[in-house]
């Protein structure tokens, strides 16, 4: 890991071993199955910014990537939506720790 | 269903206070798309429709009446799908202009009925919460309450119609369940007042919007809907058409952004924080959840039909099967039409003395009407398949799927819905494109909607493929003629896909908008509203087939028969009546035309056909039934197709249609713009005056180019290999 942020790796790093909560990153940048808070929409350009909000893609929710490939499936308040990799690239996210009990 | 008693209709006076019979409420019905919004309006209103227009812009407009449960009288009004008020599409600014009362034909709801859908609650009362703030009295009607049922989501009602304020009707829109509890509920809304906000913005906010609210209410806003209104334009670049004419609003939006800035408060993400706040806090008190294990079916059906490599092999596999299934499935229905047809011509012929009328009832009306009227089977049975996979939720899929392949081209999966609906018809097709927001987009796509081949080019197919491609089974069960109509689709489709691109790259150069799609829920389709769409697109075929059709068909047999010869007694009576035919204005018409389609193939009742498809394609088929039922020794002759074959080049003996020629002409006509109906279309969508009619006429030449070219190179290369003659 890097050597030049010895204090952020101390903060976030628990003592009891889990992983270090992650840092805000592109939403193209999850894998399948993981969840992520949106953090901001600031590159989607404002009209389809517009849109995503209106669909329940706003600042502070909490999306479920279903599938990723050219583009990406989402779970947003339960519905699916289909973005285009140029959108997932302007969202930015806050990756959230997996959920252990998600498959009874 | 005891649990879909509606708490507030028990709870009210009796119909008294209804509108009296005389009156008619106005009842406009808004929701998001797949919320079973125009299922329940079938349910509703039945075949009591009318489909038209909003004014002034090509937005479909359906309205149909109905009765309420206490008798009054209503009419409906379906608004086009939208996920909320924000006018972002030409769908959504109607659906806003209409509530608001700012309808170009004046139409003014009474009552407004959001339909929302009970599985996905919570994004649907984002719209629900903008419509509450419109200034008119609302109703929800809670739809699929077996779909959140099935998931597990249990709703609670009569707390849902505390926190919204209005009557709340749980349905089951496609079973008919909860409709008397909707339209009663309507009749009492109608006398409530209108419902408000629900939630609070913090005063600094509200002092920032006064100014907007300001300007609002003095252009006539009502109250309410002038706070809807100032809400909303934090979020938008620029004010929409029915609000530029107030003076000074731009200023005042503007300075509200720039104090909210100030404040701290990011204007684009206001109204989606307080709305989502608080449509928050209602989930939680109003709706619970089941512990959802593993999967959802949709989940596990998409798992499949969006898979890397069986997703786009079941998707070329359920093309395949709609076209064929249009060739097997109407085949028996086809042959009853054509006898139905011919025996009530021989019985209607059979009433008539020997003569020029019962020549021109027998085989202009009836042969001609008849050969079109013949392919109303396949109509109804390809907007069924494609109804099917529109209802149950595959097509979206299918235009996640085609966005790649659309990108690449440089439209977007959103172009796929307008092109496949082009399978139907172009008419629509074009008029879907209004879904695509950037006009550079919605250009290209609309240049290339008519490529994909339409119903109205099936009868020219399937007679053609019908009587000159072998009926022979191909491995894993594939016909031959299933296969070749579906590589005329094919053809089209790949065409349209090469076009786009040079459109892209040449006169509409821009970027590609990146794709955002809902994909609904799996579902089982509406039977109703499926025999609706049907009716509705088999009524308007019958209907072109009687009036276009039926007069090109007279003209054509008067073409076709005067002037009148004397017979030459040494021929034999067929000859007799091919020379009658060449002989007639229609014959010297077609001579005329013969050395422009000889370099295709064709002979002069190909190229007199041709000449007057370019009404209607379909007149193809009627004029070709017109031609040999005129020129037939035999009034009840075989069928068309037979006719054809045995078709004889008088000069050489040899078959006039050979599979080569009939294959370079379905070529054509995969390709021809021969619809006046696309052709008005496209003028109207492209922005109508100088500009609708040059993209019309852009249209209409370079597919006639292609049309031309691409048939003569069938024909020449298939004689320099040795097919046909």
């Amino acid at each position: 890991m890097s050597t030049k942020l010895p204090v952020l790796e101390s903060v976030t790093q628990p003592a009891n071993g889990l992983l270090a909560e992650a840092r805000p990153c592109a939403l193209s940048q999850c894998r399948p199955g993981s969840r992520a808070t949106v953090l901001g929409l600031d590159d989607c350009g404002s009209d389809e910014a517009c849109r995503l909000r209106a669909l329940g893609l706003c600042e502070g929710t909490s999306v479920s990537v279903i599938d990723a490939r050219h583009a990406m499936v989402l779970d947003v308040r339960g519905t699916r939506i289909a973005l285009g990799s140029a959108l997932t690239a302007g969202i930015t996210v806050q990756p959230l720790p997996a959920v252990r009990s998600a498959r009874g | 269903m005891s649990d879909l008693a509606v708490p507030v209709v028990e709870s009210t006076p009796p119909v008294s206070s209804a509108p009296t019979d005389a009156a008619v409420l106005r009842v406009a019905l808004v929701g998001n798309p797949n919320t079973g919004k125009t299922t329940l309006f079938n349910a509703l209103t039945g075949l009591r429709q009318r489909v038209g227009n909003f004014a002034g812009v090509t937005v479909e407009r359906v309205e149909g009446m109905f009765r309420t449960a206490g008798g009054a009288r209503v009419s409906c009004l379906d608004l086009p799908g939208s996920y909320s008020l924000s006018a972002s599409s030409p769908d959504e600014q109607i659906a806003l202009e209409v509530l608001l009362g700012k309808a170009r034909d004046g139409w003014r709801p009474d009552v407004i009925v959001v339909v929302v859908d009970a599985a996905h609650l919570e994004r649907n009362l984002y719209l629900a919460s903008q419509v509450l703030e419109v200034g008119v009295p609302v109703v929800v009607a809670l739809n699929q309450m077996d779909a959140a049922e099935a998931k597990g989501i249990t709703i609670d009602v009569p707390e849902l119609i505390h926190e919204l304020g209005v009557p709340v009707v749980p349905l089951i829109a496609k079973r008919s369940q909860g409709l008397d509890a909707l339209t009663r509920a309507c009749e009492i809304a109608v006398t409530l007042p209108a419902p408000g906000r629900k939630f609070v913005l913090p005063h600094a906010v509200d002092d920032a919007l006064l100014p907007v609210v300001q300007h609002l209410e003095q252009a006539g806003f009502k109250p309410s809907a002038a706070r809807l209104e100032a809400l909303r334009l934090m979020s938008v670049q620029h004010a929409e058409p029915h609000l530029e004419t107030i003076a000074g609003l731009d200023d005042a939006r503007r300075d509200a952004t720039v104090t909210l800035a100030q404040m701290g408060i990011a204007p684009q993400r206001l109204e989606s924080d307080a709305r989502y706040g608080w449509i928050g806090e209602v989930m939680s008190r109003t709706t619970a959840s089941r512990e959802s294990h593993g999967q959802s079916i949709s989940d596990r059906i998409d798992a499949v039909a969006l898979h890397r490599v069986i997703g786009p092999v079941l998707f070329i596999a359920l093309m395949a099967f709609v076209f064929q299934s249009v060739f097997t499935w109407a085949a028996p229905l086809q042959d009853a039409i054509e006898g139905g047809i011919a025996a009530l011509g021989s019985l209607v012929g059979g009433f008539m003395p020997e003569g020029e009328l019962r020549s021109l009832v027998v085989d202009g009306v009836f042969a001609g009407v008849g050969s079109v009227l013949v392919f109303l089977p396949q109509i109804c049975i390809l907007f069924l398949v494609i109804g099917v996979l529109e209802d149950s939720g595959y097509m979206a899929r299918a235009a996640f799927l085609m966005d790649r392949v659309m990108r690449r081209v440089g439209l977007h999966g959103r172009s796929f819905i307008p092109m496949l609906s082009g399978y139907a018809c172009a008419v629509p097709g074009i008029m879907a494109t209004r879904v695509i927001e950037n006009r550079q987009d919605r250009l290209a796509t609309m240049m290339v909607v008519p490529l994909m081949s339409c119903s109205a080019r099936l009868p020219v197919y399937t007679l053609l493929i019908g009587s000159f491609v072998p009926a022979s089974t191909l491995p894993l069960g594939f016909g031959l003629q299933g296969m070749t109509l579906l590589g005329m689709y094919l053809l089209g489709t790949l065409t349209a896909l090469a076009v786009a691109a040079v459109f892209k790259r040449t006169l509409l150069k821009g970027p590609v908008r990146p794709m955002i799609l809902e994909l609904p829920s799996y579902r089982w389709p509406s039977v109703r509203t499926l025999g609706v769409t049907v009716w509705q697109r088999a009524m308007l075929f019958v209907r072109r087939a009687g009036t276009v059709i039926m007069s090109l068909s007279i003209v054509l047999w008067a073409l076709a028969t005067y002037p009148r010869t004397a017979p030459d007694p040494l021929l034999s009576e067929m000859s007799q009546q091919e020379q009658q035919l060449e002989q007639s204005a229609l014959g010297q018409i077609g001579k005329v035309i013969e050395p422009l389609v000889r370099p295709l193939g064709y002979d002069w009742k190909i190229g007199v056909s041709i000449a007057a498809s370019f009404a209607a394609r379909e007149v193809f088929v009627s004029t070709m039934g017109t031609i040999y039922g005129v020129g037939g020794d035999d009034d009840n002759a075989a069928a068309l197709g037979e006719r054809l074959k045995a078709e004889v080049d008088p000069n050489t003996g040899r078959p006039v249609y050979s599979t080569l020629v009939a294959l370079g002409l379905m070529v054509f006509y995969v390709y021809a713009l021969m619809c006046m109906s696309t052709t008005a279309i496209t003028v109207r969508e492209a922005g109508g005056g100088k500009i609708g009619w040059s993209w019309a006429a852009i249209q209409f030449g370079y597919m006639l180019a292609l049309a031309y070219g691409a048939a003569w190179l069938v024909y020449t290369v298939g004689r320099a290999l040795g097919y046909g003659g």
